[in-house]
């Protein structure tokens, strides 16, 4: 009798760990004060991925209120890239299918060679990728702008020691934000188990939100 | 009794030597093709959505086997049908290849990916590969 005591208790801290497990939040944060109920508290501030204005494949602006309230992942490429890109997207496709439909979580696909790729061949590209370009979509804009975005939104939130200035856009990462513009976490999307891994992590973030 | 032994010997090694040449091209083959070719066209030749084309069963590989070396050393422009699907992608050259390397990647992917493997002659793909545009 003793022993089923024992194997509830041990049940039930199971139980409490794994649904409090969270995903971590990436990036640099600071600690303000303000003023809550008339009392001074300290609060959290988070980094976020900075505002943006970009085009999609239809010419359509995207920008962060496109995002708000919504999970997405962001990932870099070029359409003429022989090297990681098309494993990349073969992994993407998987999550794409996995998700396809779901109005919380957005696929944003950001070039990184924008005077190769218009708006009409990313158009093409969504196509032959099976995205009708409404929950998956493939952005362009200023140069800088995306490389902006890439190093000190998305990787350099998450990296914030990184000494390398546009390194990690070619690192074939798949970026998880949540609905309030925060990574949480980065996977490397050239490796189906990492992908897998994102998957698991969507659905926990799913829950959370 | 003796003279039928040689024979019988003579044919085992001469076969088994054959193959293990086969198998040394095909093995290099496999290596260059996972370093040059699957990226785009992967590893089990499905290629990617509608956009790279398969090799995995493709009926444009097996009427253009061939030509295969020059696509390899040239790459290929402008639009091509497998299946029942388009390509329209360009595909790169892939550079810094010997003829034996071209010759190993066709070797392999022309044993892997068809319905029924395809056996190319040595001069044909040498002379093939001399002969591109």
């Amino acid at each position: 009798m003793k022993f089923v005591y024992v194997a509830f208790a041990m049940l039930l801290v199971v139980g409490a760990c794994s649904e409090k497990k969270k995903l971590p939040i990436l990036g640099n944060r600071a600690a303000v004060e303000r003023l809550i109920d008339c009392k001074l508290q300290i609060d959290t501030l988070y980094a976020t991925v900075a505002d943006f204005s970009l085009s999609n494949q239809d010419g359509k602006t995207i920008t962060q209120e496109t995002v708000k309230g919504k999970i997405y992942i962001a990932d870099f490429f070029f359409a003429s890239c022989p090297t990681i890109c098309p494993i990349m997207k073969k992994q993407m496709i998987r999550v794409f299918e996995k998700y396809k439909g779901d109005t919380g979580i957005l696929f944003l696909s950001h070039t990184i060679d924008p005077e190769h790729d218009t708006i009409a061949l990313l158009k093409d590209y969504a196509t032959r990728l099976g995205s009708d370009g409404t929950q998956w979509m493939f952005l362009t804009g200023e140069r800088e702008q995306i490389y902006e975005l890439a190093e000190k939104g998305y990787y350099a939130t998450a990296m914030p020691d990184s000494l390398e200035p546009g390194g990690y856009v070619h690192s074939g990462g798949f970026i998880l934000v949540d609905g309030q513009r925060r990574v949480r976490g980065i996977y490397n999307g050239t490796d189906e188990k990492e992908v897998d891994q994102l998957m698991l992590d969507m659905d926990l973030l799913k829950n959370e939100q | 009794m003796r003279s039928l032994t040689f024979l019988c010997l003579l044919f085992l090694f001469s076969c088994s030597d054959s193959e293990l040449v086969d198998l040394k091209n095909i093995s290099h083959g496999a290596e260059l093709y996972k370093n040059y070719c699957s990226n785009c066209h992967q590893m089990d030749g499905s290629g990617l959505a509608q956009l790279i084309p398969p090799l995995y069963q493709s009926d444009y590989l097996t009427e253009n086997a061939g030509a295969l070396p020059c696509i390899i050393k040239n790459g290929l422009k402008g639009k091509i049908r497998v299946g029942s699907n388009s390509y329209t992608l360009a595909m790169p050259a892939v550079r810094n290849l010997s003829r034996d390397d071209v010759k190993d990647i066709c070797v392999y992917v022309l044993q892997k990916f068809p319905k029924t493997p395809i056996v190319i002659a040595d001069s044909v793909l040498k002379n093939t590969h001399k002969n591109c545009p």
